[in-house]
């Protein structure tokens, strides 16, 4: 019996430990891969302007799609319709570095990059739009594990929060920082989402009013009502409607009613 | 000196410091039984051992049919089966399966050797179940095949007839002789049953304390070269010893006449006690039994 | 030498050794499968539970994410680094929808892989020494040892012919592994997975972890990266069980010793990791398939070729100590 399989062991195992030792090198030269690339390209991306312009006021807008504009008109987001709004005969330069889904350990390593420090130390005004992308990721946690999920979000939150402010602060003490507050386009559908969210904004409000020239810019309020015409087709960012109320509310906190 | 199968000169063994083998040396020539008789603990075993190349002599060396075991050990393990200690089999597989798997190790060793080997030794029948399930005896028949399958030069058997019925020591001791006769192999059989030997054995080591303390052909070593008289009147006998021939001669309990001679004068002094007139009931030579010489030479009661 | 590793093969097949690791095999996979099955059943209750509606619509939630990476693709100012990694899971986000695969739901590979790795620094390594733990020791235990040396072979090929027969079956038992994980596992979920991609080619610099080189490979080409990781280490082990068997003389002791060594391994590294000697301790190094993805470093200065390297040199250095004391060892059983 033993003398008939004997044949076939040995050469599956022989075919075998070959396809073994060719995935073995292919594991050991995918995982160094990393390294050479590295050393390779540590060029900065081409698509970002090298100098940020010397425009008498420049605004940095940093953050999520909401930073970047999702949902409002090509080319305008809130930076834009602020510089509309504040109507000052100075040239206003607006930067977005937004991105798209970004969260809060995104900007965190998007400030310490060092292709962006210009921007930061050039900004007199940065506006952040962080957060939001952060908090649906734990969307889809069950309810036991919601608040403890919750928690812990929103603690690398903070951690990441702090260090952007710190980087910001480090590179340009004196630009004025405004926090874009989350609104909440579940709001009807469940009460747990939107207490999690009032307690995220809150705290949020804390950290900035524990910054020197940092501001926290309420948008929940605002938006509650008026999420029909707030909020853009995908009923989950705003609408140009809505990024033009985000605009004037900013504009509300930082300058005051005329 | 070709016919020198096996040639052991002055091998010693430590263990731990102790010395258990001291330089021991003998020779087995083709065709020759020897016997290695000795006490519980003598360094039987241990010497078979560095034999079949399983410990390496502290000192000494060893060759087979003129292969040294520790410079030529494949070409001198060629020549050698054995059982050292038991017989130790597989006792997963059968035992067929054991003469087969290890009969593969050694170079032409074919089926027909092996059903003869199983044949020799009286096992066809039972040869396919597993070893498990063997008696002692069996297995040791297993072992005697296993030792045979690639037609060795040299037999080295430890203690095979443990476990062995009389009709299976007797079978066993018919096999060893007939190959000795037939094929012209040579044994080398230790043992501490002395009747065995005498037996089966032409030559016999006595070893004692790892070390040789009598070689020599059974005959030889227990002749003692003294004759015995059984007559009506030994008194008489005694005093025609010492007047016509000169002898010392002395009485057993028996009252009989027992005087070292020479052979050839024996037909005479016979004649002269006849013609003195006395009754000559027996005449015979006096033997050491095996027994004796044993005990004499390895006396000791303890184990060391 | 052919005839020796043949002979090898056979006598671990006939000790029913493979059997014995089939059946426990058998056993664990089928409760960790029924296990796995049992907890997503759960979630997706819960899920569903949770948003009221009835139905729980991993769908809309992953074309929500989607469109918000390929957002995120399309902006300017996008980092270099983030790109990669975005496009990958683009690229995993687009096969789960238009599969219409629940990107958490459990597949026959998916839970293969899991298998491994979970049992690559415990239960595969107790597999091998289950397997070659005796392979000296038991022929000396049981006195078979002088048969085998007393024949015209030199000691050192019959080493050689027990290790190359260990590796054989070593080998076929790591495929033995993957086809009944697969097998069993297929039962429970019905779901094969083969062509699910996967990320892979994370690798740490500087303690930061690097994703430029992150590639997207099927989950069977994944599994055969995580099975030869697996094989490798199971051959280490084979050679380190190989020396102990050589050294102990006792089975029962051989399996001892490595159950204390990779039992006490796994504290050592637990309590000692700022220690970094332990790094160069055998079985801190058996994770190697946690390398694969990333975000793997047990101890400082650790890494897949480092754990490579290191188990290499253990089982290189087992099996020459081995062969030189099986080679001079006295029988003196
Ligand atoms: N592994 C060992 N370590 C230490 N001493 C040993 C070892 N093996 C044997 N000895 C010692 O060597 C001596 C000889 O042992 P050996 O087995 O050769 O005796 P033996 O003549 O075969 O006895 P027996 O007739 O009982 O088989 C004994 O005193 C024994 O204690
Ligand atoms: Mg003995």
């Amino acid at each position: 019996m033993i003398k008939k399989i004997w044949p076939l062991i040995l050469l599956l195992s022989s075919a075998l430990i070959l396809v073994f030792v060719t995935g073995l090198i292919t594991a050991i030269a995918i995982t160094n891969g990393g390294e050479k690339s590295q050393e390779e390209i540590p060029a900065p991306p081409e698509n970002i302007q090298t100098e940020p312009s010397s425009a008498a006021k420049n605004i940095l807008v940093l953050g999520d799609s909401i930073g970047y504009g999702v949902g409002d008109e090509p080319d305008m987001g809130i930076g834009k319709r602020y510089a509309a709004l504040i109507d000052s005969e100075e040239t206003i330069e607006v930067t977005n570095l937004s991105v798209s889904g970004a969260t809060s350990a995104d900007l965190a390593a998007l400030v310490e990059a060092p292709e962006n420090e210009a921007f930061i130390a050039a900004a007199d005004l940065i506006i952040i739009s962080i957060g939001g992308n952060d908090l649906t990721g734990i969307q889809s946690e069950d309810v036991l594990s919601l608040d403890m999920a919750f928690q812990e979000t929103f603690n690398t939150y903070q951690k990441n929060l702090d260090a952007t402010l710190n980087r910001i602060r480090n590179l340009n003490p004196e630009a004025q920082i405004a926090l874009i507050g989350l609104n909440n386009p579940y709001s009807e559908l469940d009460v747990q989402n939107s207490q999690n969210l009032l307690e995220w904004n809150y705290k949020t409000g804390l950290i900035a009013a524990a910054g020197l020239k940092t501001a926290y810019i309420p948008t929940y309020d605002q938006f509650k009502d008026h999420l029909e015409t707030y909020l853009a087709a995908d009923q989950f960012h705003p609408s140009s409607i809505g990024y033009q109320v985000i605009a004037e509310e900013l504009d509300r906190v930082l300058n005051g009613i005329d | 000196m070709d016919t020198l199968v096996l040639n052991v000169s002055h091998i010693s063994k430590s263990i731990k410091k102790k010395e258990i083998i001291k330089d021991i040396s003998f020779q087995l020539r083709k065709g020759e039984v020897l016997g290695f008789l000795g006490p519980n603990g003598a360094g039987k075993s241990t010497t078979l051992r560095m034999l079949v190349g399983l410990s390496r002599p502290s000192a000494g060396t060893i060759s087979i049919c003129g292969h040294s075991i520790r410079d030529d050990y494949v070409k001198a393990m060629a020549h050698v089966g054995c059982i050292i200690e038991g017989p130790d089999l597989y006792d997963y597989m059968s035992g067929y399966k054991n003469l087969e798997l290890l009969g593969s190790m050694s170079k032409h060793v074919t089926q027909a050797a092996i059903d003869q080997a199983v044949t020799l030794v009286g096992m066809e029948n039972r040869i396919h179940d597993k070893v498990r399930i063997y008696s002692m005896g069996m297995k040791q028949r297993i072992g005697l095949a296993q030792a045979l399958i690639h037609k060795p030069d040299l037999l080295i058997l430890d203690e095979p007839t443990n476990g062995l019925d009389p009709q299976g020591i007797h079978e066993f001791r018919e096999i060893v002789k007939s190959l000795a006769k037939d094929t012209g192999i040579s044994v080398l059989i230790s043992s501490h049953l002395i009747s065995e030997v005498q037996l089966m054995c032409d030559r016999v080591c006595i070893i004692n304390n790892g070390m040789i303390v009598q070689d020599g052909t059974v005959t030889d070593m227990l002749s003692t070269g003294e004759i015995v008289w059984v007559l009506n009147d030994p008194i008489k006998g005694q005093k025609i010893l010492s007047e016509n021939f000169n002898l010392a001669s002395l009485l057993n309990e028996h009252n009989e006449l027992i005087a070292a001679i020479d052979l050839k004068v024996l037909p005479q002094i016979n004649a002269t006690f006849i013609t003195a007139g006395l009754e000559l009931h027996t005449v015979y030579a006096k033997n050491k039994t095996l027994e004796d010489l044993f005990l004499s030479v390895t006396n000791q009661r303890t184990i060391q | 030498m052919l005839i020796l590793i043949r002979n090898e093969v056979t006598k671990l097949l006939l000790k029913k050794k493979l059997i014995l690791i089939i059946g426990l095999l058998i056993i664990f996979i089928t409760l960790l499968s029924y296990g796995q099955q049992y907890t997503y059943e759960k979630n997706i209750d819960r899920f569903e539970n949770f948003s009221g509606a009835g139905t729980y619509d991993w769908k809309s939630l992953a074309t929500q994410r989607l469109n918000d990476l390929e957002n995120r693709l399309d902006s300017p100012y996008i980092p270099d680094s983030g790109i990669a990694s975005t496009e990958i899971e683009i690229r995993q986000l687009r096969y789960f929808i238009e599969n219409d695969i629940n990107p958490i739901t459990p597949s026959a590979v998916k839970f293969s892989v899991d298998f491994v790795e979970q049992g690559i620094s415990l239960l595969i390594p107790l597999i091998i020494v289950i397997l070659a733990a005796d392979l000296v020791s038991g022929e000396f235990s049981t006195g078979t040892i002088k048969v085998l040396l007393t024949r015209a072979v030199p000691r050192w090929k019959i080493l050689l012919s027990k290790l190359i027969a260990l590796i054989l079956m070593t080998t076929l038992v790591v495929l033995i592994i993957g086809i009944l994980s697969v097998l069993i596992s297929y039962l429970f979920f019905r779901q094969w997975g083969f062509n699910e991609p996967v990320a892979t080619g994370f690798s740490l610099i500087d303690g930061q972890l690097n994703a430029d080189s992150v590639i997207l490979v099927t989950r069977f080409q994944y599994s055969l990266l995580i099975y030869s990781l697996t094989w490798y280490v199971s051959i280490v082990i084979a050679a380190i069980t190989l020396l102990i068997s050589i050294l102990v003389e006792n089975t029962a002791t051989a399996i001892g010793v490595l159950m204390a060594a990779l039992i006490g391994g796994q504290f050592l590294q637990f309590f000692l990791s700022d220690w970094a000697i332990v790094k160069f301790f055998f079985v801190t190094n058996l994770d190697l398939t946690r390398y694969l993805t990333g975000s793997y470093q047990p101890i400082g200065g650790m890494s897949l070729n480092f754990s490579i390297i290191t188990l290499g040199l253990w089982g290189l250095l087992s099996l020459m100590i081995g062969f030189m004391v099986f080679n001079r060892k006295d029988v003196l059983v």
